[in-house]
């Protein structure tokens, strides 16, 4: 079994227990095992784009730092995680950036053993494992469910960096729902930003941008939501912005996880708004 | 606004900080009409760059503009003169920061939102927002 570095992130220990409980359970049914590294940070939890900007990018480079006394890969799964961890280890490889990086590394006092490629774990799925043996581990087919892909902003740009998908219509999240059985409706919104933080001081305008992205998504007859960042789940799942709240917000790995045949306590769906639960087992699937 | 500096030493800055040339863009509203976040954005990207371009960063800086931007970088992908918002916008909001001027103060967080929103949301936010 193919053993990768994982980094979960602070949210996946606690508000998004869910998201990391399936996808340790799922990749093991998948045939991979993500193995937790030891004394990773907090990410920073947002790219800071100043030119100038160094004590923004140290948090980030430990971790990278650390990952690298490990091997040449760094599995994420939270979508701010990645963003952040892979803008810095792209901004401090460019050339011209090489004594900001050694100054960096320095600072943190960690050996810098190799480059590290920062992956998502839908992309292990995709490319490493590979679409035919994920199809192979699926026990329990979602039947038919009406699935929108949410990316969200973090997941697909900055593309260039990022090199993950297309920013405007991005399919991998999309493929895997096929691959587990379920019918990925067409989305407008898939890649539009839900208000993010602005949450946090702005909650109108985060409800706003969340209601335009759950209202199309119901209009293109999706049952359910998946998304991969806590915060999108958040804003689309727990604001319950829209008023009959009919529309489920899962994470990718809580479906991959009903699909490879999880139990229902390792799918964490108490963490969900709702009752995701009396969904699941509506249609069949629990 | 406390920021005590030339239209052009702040422009200067600007430019500095986010990597980007102001003149670069011929003002098309590609990025306005784009932005999730546009309806409640004043200024809005285009009209902030126009700002800049007329010699006006002080009225930026001063903007609620500014702290509504997320870094969701729609308006810089779909640029077709390659000028990045969101990185103004970020170099915007350093500058006032820097002038130890926080837009969120984080003692206003209350008890429900911290047990309800995840923690990135408030990392982010004070990142972004405080001194």
């Amino acid at each position: 079994m193919t053993r990768y570095t994982y980094y979960p992130g602070c949210t996946l220990y606690t508000k998004a227990r869910n998201l990391d409980l399936c996808a340790r359970k799922a990749a093991e049914k998948v045939g991979f095992e993500l193995v937790e590294m030891p004394s990773w940070n907090c990410c920073g939890a947002i790219y800071n784009a100043a030119s100038d900007d160094l004590a923004a990018q140290v948090g980030p480079l430990r971790n990278l730092a650390k990952a690298s006394q490990l091997g040449d890969k760094l599995v994420t799964l939270c979508a701010a995680c990645h963003n952040v961890l892979k803008r810095v280890a792209d901004r401090l490889s460019q050339p011209g950036n090489e004594v900001e990086r050694d100054r960096l590394v320095a600072f943190v006092d960690e050996k810098f053993d190799r480059p590290v490629r920062v992956l998502h774990y839908l992309e292990v799925l995709k490319n490493e494992i590979g679409w035919d043996k994920v199809k192979e581990k699926v026990t329990k087919p979602l039947a038919g469910l009406k699935v929108a892909s949410y990316y969200g902003c973090l997941m697909v740009r900055p593309k260039d960096v990022l090199e993950f998908d297309d920013p405007e219509n991005p399919q991998v999240m999309d493929d895997l729902m096929r691959v587990l059985g379920a019918v990925p409706t067409r989305f407008d919104f898939k890649a539009e930003c839900c208000g993010g933080y602005l949450v946090v001081n702005r909650r109108d305008v985060a409800k706003s941008a969340s209601k335009k992205i759950l209202d199309n998504a119901k209009a293109w007859g999706a049952e359910a939501i998946v998304t991969t960042c806590p915060l999108c789940q958040y804003n689309l799942d727990k604001l319950r912005v829209t008023t009959d709240g009919s529309i489920p917000v899962f994470y990718f790995t809580q479906l991959l996880g009903v699909a490879v045949g999880l139990t229902q306590d390792e799918l964490g769906l108490e963490h969900n708004a709702g009752d995701p639960a009396g969904f699941l087992k509506a249609k069949g699937l629990l | 606004m406390t920021i005590s500096r030339s239209p052009v030493e702040l422009l200067e800055q600007i430019e500095e900080l986010s990597g980007q040339t102001v003149s670069d863009c011929y003002q098309c509203g590609c990025c306005t009409s784009g932005c999730p976040i546009g309806e409640a954005m004043d200024p809005p990207p285009s009209k902030a760059i126009r700002l800049l371009q007329l010699g006006k960063a002080s009225e930026l800086l001063d903007s609620d503009g500014i702290w509504m931007c997320a870094s969701c970088l729609v308006c810089g992908t779909r640029c077709p003169r390659a000028v990045d918002y969101a990185r103004i916008a970020e170099a915007c909001r350093v500058l006032v920061l820097r002038s130890k001027q926080s837009r969120v103060d984080p003692d206003t967080v209350t008890v429900p939102e911290l047990e309800e929103i995840p923690q990135q949301a408030f990392i982010a936010a004070f990142r972004k927002s405080s001194v």
